[in-house]
């Protein structure tokens, strides 16, 4: 699911994500963009939205894995540095969904 | 171990404008926010009559307004809008890195997410002075700068033990120097006039819970701190994750869904440094 920059959107894309402003839904997620939806995400001077599909990243999801692991070693035993090392894991794991 | 005692070292960071390694815009940044009567209006020229901080200021600033991108056009409209302590502490967070951005590799990247994920915990926390707390997790680091600047050959030999004896960088640094960079960067942010609380973060982000004054704000920069290790985001020295501070921690009182959006809020906010290499 990538974030893709307003400049950067194409008629065809689908929202991965709902685009929110001001906690208002202005466009639901699995809509498809149109250029009239593109030049208002344009207007609104929103950063990027989410579109469906997988994300680049620089590195494989297994070595993001191990290298997470190896940042964390020494401290895993330590008060919440679980519960940490468990989001950041499923965030990370997030990214390549 | 280098040879100087702890008070001889202090006023060897204090007198910064007579470090032959601080390169001169930094010295003549130190000597304008130094001046206890200095307005905010000749913090906006001094600004002004330097194009290329001019620049990067307004970049810092648009940036940190995260979702208002290419609001603020003016220096002036900046220094009104983020007053005086947050203006000093951009000041001094561009001029530094600059100094840095050859060297130590990541710090920028590195302290620029500590202040975008600072600020959105500040207001995720309620907290009203959240610019404040983008300026402090800018600034947390500071003193290894000042150190790497000073003594790149020991402090080289401090990031490579930290590495090798796979401790944390502050560890190496207490076998290294006579004491740390969060002391190192208090005394120039006390010599700079920094506000009390941005003072107590850079001081106290590695032991959050003696921090009396800005418990809040030292925990949620101690945690910020952290949040970019464990994302393996820039570089601080070592390549480890610190312990989290378990008064800190509890003291943000911050449930499992908070922390998620945290990273998710903090992905995005991560997106934006990537255009605001120096």
């Amino acid at each position: 699911m990538p974030k893709v920059s307003a400049d950067k959107l194409d008629p065809g894309m689908k929202l991965a994500r709902p685009v929110i402003v001001s906690n208002m839904i202005l466009i639901n997620k699995d809509i498809e963009l149109t250029e009239t939806l593109i030049k208002k995400i344009q207007d609104m001077e929103i950063n990027g939205v989410y579109i469906d599909g997988p994300s680049q990243q620089s590195i494989s999801k297994d070595e993001a894995l191990a290298q997470l692991d190896r940042r964390f070693k020494k401290v895993e035993d330590k008060p919440y540095m679980n519960v940490l090392k468990k989001l950041v894991k499923e965030h990370i794991e997030g990214l390549y969904d | 171990m280098i040879d100087i005692d702890i008070k001889n070292l202090r006023r060897k960071v204090e007198n910064i404008n007579s470090l032959p390694t601080i390169p001169s815009t930094l010295k003549q940044i130190s000597k304008v926010i130094g001046d206890p009567v200095i307005s905010l209006k000749e913090i906006g020229d001094f600004i002004g009559n330097d194009p290329a901080l001019t620049t990067k200021i307004l970049k810092m600033v648009n940036s940190a307004f995260y979702g208002f991108p290419g609001r603020i056009s003016s220096t002036s409209h900046a220094t009104v809008l983020l007053g005086l302590n947050v203006i000093k502490g951009l000041l001094v967070g561009v001029s530094v890195f600059e100094a840095m951005q050859n060297t130590m590799l990541g710090l920028w990247e590195h302290s620029l997410g500590c202040a975008l994920t600072s600020r959105l915990m500040a207001k995720r926390k309620g907290l009203k002075d959240y610019d404040d707390v983008y300026a402090a997790g800018l600034l947390h680091d500071i003193g290894k700068i000042i150190l790497f600047l000073e003594f790149p050959k020991e402090y080289k030999e401090t990031m490579n033990e930290a590495e090798f004896k796979e401790i944390t960088i502050v560890e190496a640094e207490r076998d290294h120097f006579v004491t740390n960079h969060a002391d190192i960067g208090s005394w120039l942010a006390e010599k700079w006039l920094f506000p009390r609380n941005l003072i107590e973060v850079i001081k106290y982000h590695h032991k959050p819970h003696l921090s009396k004054n800005a418990p809040i704000e030292t925990a949620i920069v101690h945690l910020a701190d952290i949040f970019m290790r464990a994302n393996g985001v820039g570089f601080a020295g070592d390549p480890f994750v610190p312990a989290v501070n378990p008064v800190a921690f509890e003291t943000l009182k911050l449930s499992e869904t908070d922390i998620k959006e945290i990273l998710e809020e903090m992905e995005d906010s991560l997106e934006v440094t990537e255009e605001l290499s120096l």
